[in-house]
């Protein structure tokens, strides 16, 4: 009797497992499928691309696709204009923003506490409703298609959401850890760069990694904002139409595609903790 | 000790640069816009003179933007439903303990990190007719099928919303999951103790606690499908006709195609009302919900 409870539990145990495995299939296959397509497609020779079935495993890999959009879509040009924005937009977005942070966490005056709430409130307020004046405004003040005029644009783009959580973040650092700095005799920017800013090195991290996707995703500003500068995101959609208005390019749609996509993979697999804590903290939209 | 009077000032200096650069990008803007709304201009024929409301009244005569908001309807709540059900289901997967537990966490966050525009042209390639990846599958199965998924007003519809949900339902989950991990595992221990199995525990316990979590969940996401513009611009052009077409996809082309400003912003003043209405309303809703 007793031998055939355990027999029956242990036939329970595996189809549980079982069934667990088979759930894990059918997501990973939904997610990876699509974007293993996209690779494949960027390495087939367009010749062997426009038939049916799809081979998925393709008989001539080549990279021709990338050396196309090298050698006359101007690829790394795009790619260095979209690292140099996204780059300085981290590094001068992360600086205002702690600094912002620190005082939203530390200053609690109806004053301070009330454009903490003006700035978190602008979250709801959607790109399309600032866009048309917002870009008049650039082009009189000449910042239109220029560095400095993208990069505004992105810093402000990634402030709420950075202010946001660093702020709760400072919030959580004990204040006596700084009023015994203080009573040791450090003054303001000490306390701020010694004592706080050290402490504040994974929720930087965290930020900085989602900042850097939100930045690779954001297609609506530099595809307004700008005419000459082209980055990875609009650039995708702007390829050399080829055959008729309405074919996709698609040898060189998945090429591209696949560039932005590969700094993306590799940034999910290494930073997957803290881009689950970030998430799960503030709720990003990418 | 640090909240003195006298470093007030400090405060302002740090918070400054933030406070310049958000308000420079969202106030002048968005009173202009409101300003705009009243006025008749368009570029094209160097009109700009005082409307009234007339601009207002035009919304509610024009076809195109009566099919973008039927659409912009159907989106929000199909996309939203299946959001909430599957999401909730993968929220679970993600949540079971099991060996691929790390590599499944860490392969939702793809769709997530993707750009939008590259889901769009993909999905512009996968539903062709002709060497789409969808027809390439189902006629595995059904040897002769066709279907121009994109032509077709209905099967356009429903591309834009697969592959919403492609995107989007894994950052749902994952926003879901955070609230199911607060669950002790006493509660079921419990449950099973008093007999009960798998789904009654996820009706009776799971359910119930993470509903609120769910719910609150939905007013972002609403707001998040209301203002939906890359997908669209990149996947169908609003097409065929303007089936397709989301409320923030017509209000761009009238601002920077049809060079339409003051029609454009009047729009965009609706749109933001809806938003900020529905914001409230749920707000309202949730807090009632807590007592």
């Amino acid at each position: 009797m007793n031998k055939n409870n355990d027999v029956k539990y242990k036939v329970y145990r595996c189809l549980t497992v079982a069934g667990k495995w088979v759930l894990f299939a059918v997501v990973a296959f939904f997610i990876l499928f699509p974007v293993y397509w996209i690779f494949i497609s960027s390495i087939t020779p367009p010749g062997e691309l426009f038939k049916m079935p799809i081979d998925y495993l393709p008989d001539h890999p080549t990279l021709d696709s990338y050396i196309y959009l090298m050698e006359n879509v101007g690829l790394l040009a795009k790619i260095g204009s979209t690292v140099l924005i996204i780059g300085v937009t981290l590094v001068v977005g992360t600086v205002i923003c702690v600094m912002g942070a620190y005082a939203f966490a530390r200053f609690r005056s109806k004053a301070v506490s009330a454009a903490f709430g003006f700035i978190v409130a602008t979250m709801l307020i959607p790109e399309v409703v600032t866009a048309r004046p917002l870009y008049e405004f650039m082009q009189k003040v000449k910042l239109f298609d220029t560095y400095p005029g993208l990069i505004i644009l992105y810093i402000s783009s990634v402030i709420p959401f950075t202010v946001l959580i660093l702020r709760n973040f400072v919030s959580e650092i004990p204040v006596s850890l700084e009023e015994a700095a203080s009573i040791d005799g450090a003054n303001f920017a000490q306390r701020l760069f010694l004592v706080v800013l050290p402490l504040m090195k994974p929720a930087i991290a965290t930020v900085c990694i989602i900042n850097f996707i939100n930045c690779l995703n954001n297609f609506f500003t530099p595809l307004y904002y700008a005419n000459g500068i082209q980055v990875l995101s609009v650039a995708i959609v702007q390829l050399p139409l080829r055959d008729n208005m309405y074919g996709v390019p698609w040898d060189l749609v998945s090429a591209m595609g696949w560039i932005i996509l590969l700094p993306i993979i590799i940034f999910v697999a290494i930073f997957e903790k803290q881009i689950m804590d970030g998430i799960m903290a503030g709720g990003v939209k990418a | 000790m640090i909240d003195k009077k006298s470093l007030q000032w400090i405060a302002w200096v740090l918070i400054l640069p933030v406070l310049l650069l958000r308000g420079f990008t969202t106030i002048y803007p968005v009173i202009k816009t409101v300003f705009n709304s009243f006025y008749d201009i368009r570029i094209l024929s160097g009109v700009n003179e005082f409307a009234g409301i007339s601009n207002y009244l035009n919304v509610f005569k024009d076809q195109k933007v009566i099919t973008t908001l039927k659409f912009t309807g159907i989106f929000v709540v199909v996309s939203m439903f299946f959001h909430i059900i599957l999401g909730v289901g993968l929220a679970l997967i993600l949540n079971m303990k099991f060996k691929g537990r790390r590599f499944l966490r860490t392969i939702v966050l793809i769709p997530w990190a993707m750009p939008s525009v590259v889901i769009g042209m993909a999905g512009k390639w996968a539903f062709n007719n002709d060497y789409g990846l969808i027809n390439d599958f189902v006629r595995r199965f059904h040897p002769d099928f066709q279907l121009n998924w994109l032509i077709n007003t209905g099967s356009a519809r429903a591309a834009v919303i697969s592959l919403d949900l492609w995107k989007d339902l894994p950052f749902f989950a994952i926003l879901v999951l955070s609230g199911l991990q607060f669950i002790s595992s006493d509660i079921y221990e419990a449950a099973k103790v008093d007999g009960a199995n798998a789904v009654k525990s996820f009706f009776y316990i799971t359910l119930p606690l993470i509903m609120r979590n769910v719910l609150t969940l939905c007013i972002p996401f609403t707001l998040w499908r209301l203002t939906g513009f890359d997908l669209v611009y990149s996947m169908t052009s609003g097409g065929p006709g303007e089936d397709t077409s989301l409320i923030a996809y017509r209000i761009t082309m009238e601002a920077f195609t049809n060079l339409n400003v003051g029609y454009a912003a009047a729009l965009a003043v609706l749109l933001f009302l809806v938003m900020a209405a529905f914001s409230w309303f749920n707000m309202r809703f949730m807090s009632r919900f807590e007592d």
